[in-house]
């Protein structure tokens, strides 16, 4: 390494609150290759309120990838240019000295920006409140290995468990759409056996929430399962509608 | 310092009877509310993790309304879901002669028989009911080929009895309890709050009735009223600054009800977890954990001699230290979490540590890939090997991974009593913010069931016993105790951004930081602790002089959230560095190096010091009294851990 | 299904794209229909194509009621195809300032990004297509003797003279063509996305589907646009 550290010239989207117009300011940063991308706004910050500025507001928890808090549009890319990757866990070492990077806030009528980088991203809980859950009260279970669920169906359950919530298949949709992330959970339940008592009605909820909050129609771009920081596939946005056909088939 | 003894006792309410019986018998003979008068109570649930989100919604199946809190945007975004490896349950699934007896006498042998023989008790006995609760709710835990459930060992055990979801049991875990919220949130039996902080606690006539809340998107300062306030903040180990916490989980939510009368136990119970990588340089904002389960094939070592900057892979065979290996021929690798942190830590401080900074071991699989092929290392950790690869951009198949301790989990916290109970009739304390299950070293694999065991089993019992005694009338916010904390919030915050000095939050945390990890982390002395307490008091100080936090108190800011968070733990670390300070053993995760065996290794003082050491404020952050509250171990005898 | 079941589907997300998906198949069998049709011109001469459009309108009711058909699939297709469109433009009103693909495994592409507008150019060029056509001259509501023929002693319509014809201007010639282009287009990405709609895709099928779909497109287009340029550059003389 000759340099230790690198400038990057960013333009971030400063919106003062909900209502408020916005705009890209640009900023310049000293940055080193092992931050992170976040860690390397955490320096704009710091920078920022020394001089008397506000600082620049994103939202984020664990910064390992797995609580689903984080997330802006790096250069056009939700989480920016790495697959599989929260932007938390997107390192500086990717961008060269002098680079220029634009980030935005995920944007979505569904997902109203608060503050700056921060949105609101309660439509999503509001989603699994309609219907994303198996109705069995604490105390009532029986023992868990009466109810064997083949390997196959285990694994692939998870995968599609493994959502973060984290938005990022909403803000990389060109029309906005939750599909990947209802989807994500209709299937994780539709494939136990546990899941199956509710199944049609979890759908048809689901779904219609969905619609409710906003978001866009899915047309098979597929950008949300290149995004989604777990990888989840839009296998899952198929099973989505084999069943609901077969909730508006059952239902008579 | 000055501490003062008081003999008052605490009574931790452990229901009589033999131990195999006294949850049972507790069960049998504590008080109940009927359906009709559940509707009439309001529990308020401060935070959404394992402990919060399985009580809010267990207690709203039961009928209670419930009023449910997180400074999250999301109740699923809770720390819990960071949490890897599994969860205990003394299943016998696998039939190797596990029971709950087992998992009882590992937990509190592992705790170094610091924590009551009771609560563990209960623990292992409620940990397999929580499994079937989970599965019911469709968690994919791991399974074999016949469809039924997997399990895996873990450190400390001779059996295998984690269950597990991949790496992100934590993560499945806390989506199994945020569903069932959900369930109840729909249902309108729970209220949600999101990014919502918890300022004061609201107590009136003795008794927890309410909290002062801030609305994190518009800064409003919001009061509550309950018949009772159930804590499930987590812990406190970004008192370090650098930990494998989330960067919200904090401890103001529990010193606001310490400083109301509650008492904080054992503070100084620590766990530095020795797998993590290493900190790269000043601007680092968290750790992040690699599962213990690396220590299985990988190797630690460090060069023998001091300062040796050379490439690993140009270090030959016998120019390094396998020092765990050398200290400890029957564990090797595989020591306990505590005794390879500490013997990371001395190996650094001796100027052997490799790396850029100087503070990082190395875990070598050159061995294991040579014996079992590279295959076989890949099939095994893959995941861990690729996120090691994402943040440090070196490959570990090639160079072996630098590896360092850090602050990961606090057994300390609020003093609870067997119904989960503080000091403060009313407010209860659960998971990781209480004191209560793992003594002075948690086990792998016990946080999650302890955090789901007290939501889903513990509290919901217990809870009835406190609601049936009545007397929980005719309160309402506008009463004067609101008015009082709500003004004293606001003031705090106020002087806060009134300061506007010339440093900023992050470099007092990061200096907080520094003096904790140095003089209250893996390894303490008399002389070093009193140190920190003095420099702690000094920060302190120095941070209501010259602190900076932007913006305004009327609006999203994060910064000024910060700012009250790292004022309290400004206050904790002193009350860390006194709790350790006056346990003169080295015990669990606290090591004191006065109290060693010639060895090296750490000795307990079970004659003075088998005790919860339970701190009360008395208004100055200096002067705290300490409570004592006698651990009786009847059932299991005390034994020294010796992995040599 | 119910009355108000019926309707929720149609409304909802799912529902409408199942819907979308079902039109656009039953769509693409027709244009392989209709492709198969032009084909004959080329292959098998004039008459071959005057009788086999004369059978077809010896149908009679049964043309009508496909007719019919058609019509309803074309406009269930068009209207939720614009319905989603315009959902997609509430769904976000704010547009990003820089916005790319993150690229594999995304399916996003020009094809998939303009499929409002080449279905809008496919709309407008369908009914210049039928009025030029179906109902040009010697067709219904246009009774024209010079395009009246006689094939195997039967009298019909002498398609082919028109078809002939009209392929011989530059306009009709290779404007015909770059609309066959732009159908290959719009299938591009609609035959993979009609069967992701109908749920008949997992992991394994997807991106043979995907591939199939691309073929399957790139056939139709081709199926299409040799005819008008075979006949311009006088390939029916």
């Amino acid at each position: 390494m000759a340099k230790k550290t690198m400038t990057i010239h960013l333009k971030i989207w400063r919106q003062a609150g909900p209502d408020a117009s916005g705009r890209l300011v640009d900023y310049t940063v000293e940055a080193n290759p092992h931050m992170s991308f976040l860690e390397m706004l955490d320096v704009l910050n710091e920078d920022l309120i020394k001089k008397g500025e506000e600082p620049v507001e994103f939202d984020y928890d664990c910064r390992e990838g797995i609580c689903g808090s984080c997330g802006v549009v790096v250069d056009g890319i939700a989480h920016g240019p790495q697959h599989r990757t929260a932007v938390c866990q997107l390192h500086m070492r990717h961008y060269r000295d002098g680079d220029t990077i634009v980030v935005e806030p995920w944007r979505a009528e569904a997902f109203p920006v608060i503050r700056d980088l921060v949105v609101d991203r309660g439509a999503f809980d509001r989603i699994i409140s309609a219907g994303g859950y198996v109705s069995v009260n604490t105390g009532s279970a029986q023992d868990a290995n009466n109810l064997p669920v083949p390997k196959p169906n285990a694994d692939q359950a998870f995968d599609y468990a493994a959502c973060i919530g984290c938005g990022a298949c909403v803000a990389a949709c060109p029309n906005a759409s939750a599909s990947l992330f209802t989807a994500a959970k209709i299937a994780h339940l539709a494939l136990l056996p546990q899941g199956s008592p509710e199944r049609q009605l979890r759908v048809e909820r689901m779904v219609s929430q969905m619609q409710v909050e906003g978001f866009g129609d899915c047309s098979n771009h597929a950008e949300c399962e290149a995004v989604c920081p777990k990888g989840i596939s839009i296998s899952a946005i198929a099973r989505m509608r084999r069943e609901y056909v077969k909730a508006c088939l059952a239902g008579g | 310092m000055n501490t003062e003894t008081t003999t008052k006792k605490l009574d931790a309410k452990i229901p009589d009877g033999p131990l195999r019986e006294k949850w049972e018998h507790y069960k049998e003979i504590c008080k109940l509310v009927s359906p009709a008068n559940k509707r009439k109570h309001t529990i308020l649930v401060v935070g959404t993790g394992l402990a919060g989100g399985s009580a809010a919604a267990s207690l709203a199946e039961l009928g209670y309304n419930v009023e449910s809190f997180c400074i999250q945007d999301s109740p699923r975004r809770a720390h819990s879901i960071a949490a890897q490896g599994g969860i205990n349950a003394a299943k016998n699934y696998p039939n190797d002669g596990d029971n709950v007896w087992r998992l009882f006498y590992d937990t509190i042998k592992g705790g170094d028989y610091r924590s009551r023989e009771g609560n563990v008790y209960r623990l292992a006995q409620v940990s397999n009911n929580i499994i079937d609760q989970c599965v019911a709710q469709g968690v994919p835990f791991a399974r074999e080929y016949g469809g039924l459930l997997a399990n895996r060992s873990f450190g400390g055990a001779q059996v295998s009895r984690t269950f597990y979801a991949r790496g992100q049991t934590g993560q499945q875990l806390l989506l199994g309890a945020y569903q069932a919220l959900s369930r109840q949130i729909e249902q309108g039996q729970v209220r949600m709050h999101e990014r919502r902080e918890m300022l004061d606690l609201v107590v009136i006539d003795g008794r927890a009735r309410g909290i002062i809340t801030r609305d994190l998107v518009t800064g409003r300062i919001e009061r509550h009223v309950g018949d009772a306030v159930l804590l499930s903040t987590g812990g406190y180990s970004n008192v370090y600054y650098l930990s494998t916490n989330a960067k919200n989980s904090n401890v103001t939510a529990a010193w606001r009800c310490y400083k109301r009368g509650a008492y904080f136990a054992n503070p100084c119970f620590t766990q530095i977890h020795p797998t993590c990588i290493p900190v790269s340089g000043d601007y680092q904002s968290k750790l992040t954990l690699m599962s213990e389960s690396l220590r299985n094939d990988g190797r630690v070592w460090v060069p023998k001699k001091k300062g040796d900057k050379r490439p690993p892979n140009e270090i030959p065979e016998d120019e390094r230290d396998y020092y765990l290996e050398r200290r400890y021929p029957s564990f090797g690798n595989l020591v306990p979490r505590d005794v390879a942190s500490r013997n990371a830590k001395q190996v650094c401080d001796e100027g052997r540590g490799v790396g850029e900074t100087g503070q990082a071991v190395y875990l070598d699989f050159r061995d294991a890939i040579r014996r079992l092929g590279r295959k076989a290392i890949e099939e095994r950790y893959g995941n861990l090997f690729e996120m090691y690869e994402r943040i440090t951009g070196e490959n570990p198949y090639e160079t072996p991974m630098r590896i360092y301790p850090a602050p990961h989990y606090t057994m300390g916290g609020l003093w609870v009593d067997y119904e989960l109970m503080s000091t403060i009739p009313g407010l209860y304390v659960l998971g990781e913010a209480n004191f209560s299950d793992h003594g002075a070293n948690r086990l792998g694999a016990s946080a999650l069931m302890q955090g789901l065991a007290d939501g889903y089993f513990v509290v919901p019992a217990t809870l009835g016993n406190y609601i049936a005694q009545g007397g929980l009338d005719g309160v309402g916010t506008d009463h004067e105790a609101f008015a009082e904390a709500e003004d004293k919030a606001r003031a705090r915050l106020e002087k806060l951004l009134s300061i506007n000095g010339d440093k900023t939050v992050v470099e007092f945390h990061r200096e907080l930081g520094k003096i904790m990890w140095d003089y209250v982390g893996m390894s303490r002395n008399r002389e070093g602790l009193e140190y920190a307490i003095g420099a702690i008091a000094k920060l302190r100080e120095e941070y209501w002089q010259r602190v900076k936090v932007p913006g305004e108190e009327a609006m999203y800011n994060k910064y000024l959230e910060f700012a009250g968070r790292v004022a309290d733990f400004l206050e904790l670390g002193q009350l860390m560095a006194q709790d350790a300070l006056h346990r003169e053993e080295s015990c669990g995760g606290h090591f004191r190096e006065e109290y060693q065996t010639p060895d090296g290794e750490a000795l307990r003082r079970d004659d003075k010091f088998a005790y919860v050491a339970a701190w009360e404020y008395t208004g100055d952050p200096a002067h705290p009294r300490l409570h004592k509250e006698e651990l009786k171990f009847e059932n299991v005898k005390l034994t020294t851990r010796s992995y040599k | 299904m119910n009355t108000t079941k019926r309707q929720s589907f149609i409304k909802s997300p799912v529902g409408k794209k199942i819907l979308t998906g079902i039109t656009g198949l039953g769509l693409v069998i027709f244009v392989i229909e209709h492709m198969s049709g032009n084909l004959i011109l080329m292959l098998e001469g004039s008459d071959a194509y005057n009788a086999y459009a004369h059978f077809l309108e010896g149908l009679g009711p049964i043309l009508y009621l496909l007719e019919l058909g058609l019509l309803a699939f074309f406009v269930f297709h068009i209207v939720l195809g614009i319905n989603i469109w315009l959902g997609k433009r509430r769904a976000r009103t704010h547009r990003y300032v820089k916005y790319r693909s993150a690229g594999k495994p995304s399916m996003q592409s020009p094809s998939s990004r303009s499929m409002i507008i080449t279905g809008g150019i496919l709309l407008v060029f369908l009914v210049i297509h039928l009025v030029s056509f179906k109902f040009g001259p010697g067709g219904p509501l246009h009774a024209d003797p010079a395009y009246v023929t006689t094939v195997k002693g039967e009298v019909m319509r002498d398609l082919s003279k028109l078809v002939l014809e009209k392929f011989h201007h530059p306009a009709y010639a290779f404007g015909y063509p770059i609309v066959m282009l732009l159908l290959g287009v719009h299938l591009r990405h609609g035959i993979w996305s009609a069967f992701q709609s109908l749920g008949a895709t997992n992991p394994r099928l997807t991106p043979g589907l995907y591939a199939l779909g691309g073929l399957l497109a790139l056939l139709i287009a081709l199926g299409f646009l040799v005819l008008p340029l075979w006949i311009y550059f006088g390939g029916a003389a």
